[in-house]
């Protein structure tokens, strides 16, 4: 059998440019949660100009405070400082310098049929680097009745903005961390799980955001 | 781009043309407050949706794969195997293809497809977990096949299909048939219970009109009468309270199932010969089925 059958190749490339983010504010060497990989996920982001590989994009729920260490796929752990956040978009940006990560590159999610097989990296429940498997729905507002406030939304948690919306099962740890198309073109960021749906911020958006950030 | 990538893309490629294929005749249906169900337009003219989901029997909407709402009017609806039938004025989308469940193994990737709202088909993905022959479902109704796949229904995906990866439709999906698996009601199964609801509204159900309780008797099993109503098809027969049935058309009873297959679909108006136990002696008692009536354990 052809490896390509599967997503082998893609998901190598994609997990050379996913990070554990442990953040600060938990304390990275005590109490709970100390020791299991990171508290969520986040990937190298090259941005316009390449970023020399010390950039990172994660979930702003996944960094509370202004510290956070990033461990590369390599094990290294890097002390990094958040220098972006947009609680509305729940993105945060994180410089690690040194890191050198190899940065992702990005695919277009409008383009993307219902149907099309997508996947996840991530680290649920701990589980380091691991790969889900599943299909693309839509991108755009979240369906009325999937029980996401839609009176008084939290902050980031709107569910009339647009979403990458995937079948794929997330777990917490997931958070911050890419989705990407069969080529391993990161589509979104994971952002949370919504009636078992999985909803991701586009990644289109990300430039902006992350410029005005 | 390496052959080796180039499977996998078209693996995707070609599971995107499913969606697209078998949600040309998928609708949203709005029959019930805030979140919508999907539905197929199974026959020109005729939407199948699941029963649990149709909550309204009046102001009912379809969205189209258009985009466009069009109205629909409510035409029956069978508890016992999840199925509602609506109507839609006849060449509103194309028609389901349907393909033949029967060709489905465990292991087969399949697709449930939803349609929630204007914003395009929906699709879940996963694989045939199991098969199997007929059974019968928790609410009553008799299924054709055993049918289930490991793939999420969504909210609102319930009363959508299960297509293959060629798009083919091979039933509904019911997320209240049985659980954790989904489980899609076979072609068979809807074209027959489609059928029934079109032409009365309803699933006419056998009915004898008495309550049984399953006990021993000898080295087998029996059913002992407990209650008997008025003028039901068992008063007419002759039955009495404490009679013992112990076989059923000549066949000794082994199960309460033997007697739910008797009663099952059509066998309204036939005659079954029962073995009856009454005082220590044997007897056969011919009963002619009746239609169970209507309101009754329903809803």
């Amino acid at each position: 059998v052809p490896s390509g059958l599967f997503l082998g190749d893609a998901a190598a490339r994609l997990r050379a440019s996913v990070v554990a983010i442990v953040d600060d504010a938990h304390g990275s060497g005590r109490g709970r949660g100390a020791g299991r990989g990171g508290h969520g996920a986040g990937f190298a982001w090259g941005g316009g100009d390449g970023g020399g590989g010390d950039l990172f994009v994660t979930s702003a729920h996944v960094v509370s405070s202004r510290r956070a260490v990033v461990v590369t796929p390599d094990g290294r752990a890097v002390p990094g400082t958040v220098v972006g956040r947009d609680v509305d978009r729940d993105l945060a940006l994180l410089h690690a310098p040194g890191a050198r990560v190899a940065a992702v590159t990005c695919g277009d999610p409008y383009t993307l049929r219902p149907g099309a097989l997508v996947f996840a990296v991530g680290h649920p429940l701990g589980v380091k680097d691991a790969v889900s498997v599943g299909v693309f729905q839509a991108v755009g507002a979240v369906p009325r009745g999937y029980g996401m406030a839609e009176q008084r939304p939290r902050r980031g948690r709107s569910p009339f903005i647009p979403w990458v919306q995937a079948d794929i099962r997330l777990a917490p740890g997931n958070s911050g961390g890419p989705i990407a198309d069969v080529e391993g073109n990161v589509i979104g960021v994971a952002a949370m799980i919504v009636s078992g749906l999985a909803l991701a911020v586009p990644a289109p958006d990300l430039e902006r955001l992350l410029s005005n950030a | 781009v390496t052959d080796s990538r180039s499977n996998i893309a078209a693996l995707s490629d070609q599971l995107a043309d499913a969606v697209a294929a078998g949600s040309a005749s998928v609708v949203a249906v709005h029959a019930r407050p805030r979140l919508p169900s999907t539905g197929v337009h199974w026959k020109d003219g005729v939407v199948v949706t699941t029963e649990g989901t149709v909550r309204q029997e009046e102001d009912i909407t379809v969205t189209l794969p258009d985009g466009r709402p069009i109205v629909a009017t409510f035409a029956g609806r069978d508890r016992g195997t999840d199925l509602a039938v609506l109507r839609i004025p006849p060449g509103s989308l194309s028609v389901a293809e349907l393909g033949d469940p029967a060709v489905l193994r465990p292991g087969n990737l399949v697709l449930a497809l939803g349609r929630l709202d204007a914003g395009g088909a929906r699709a879940a993905f996963g694989a045939v977990s199991a098969t199997g022959g007929k059974w019968r479902a928790w609410k009553g109704g008799e299924i054709d096949r055993w049918l289930q796949s490991d793939l999420t229904i969504y909210p609102g995906f319930g009363g959508g299909p299960l297509v293959d990866a060629t798009g083919q439709i091979h039933g509904i999906n019911s997320g209240a048939l049985s659980r954790p698996l989904a489980t899609t009601i076979p072609v068979a199964t809807v074209d027959r219970v489609v059928a029934q609801l079109l032409e009365r509204g309803y699933v006419p159900r056998g009915w004898i009109g008495a309550a049984m309780q399953p006990v021993r008797y000898d080295e087998g099993g029996g059913l002992l009468l407990v209650s008997i109503e008025k003028d039901t098809p068992a008063a007419k027969a002759g039955l009495l309270l404490g009679d013992v049935i112990v076989a059923i058309d000549g066949k000794s009873l082994e199960s309460f199932d033997q007697l739910l297959d008797v009663l099952s679909d059509d066998s309204v108006g036939r005659k079954v010969s029962l073995d009856v136990v009454r005082a220590g002696k044997q007897r056969a008692i011919e009963v002619v089925i009746g239609e169970r009536p209507r309101g009754r354990g329903r809803r």
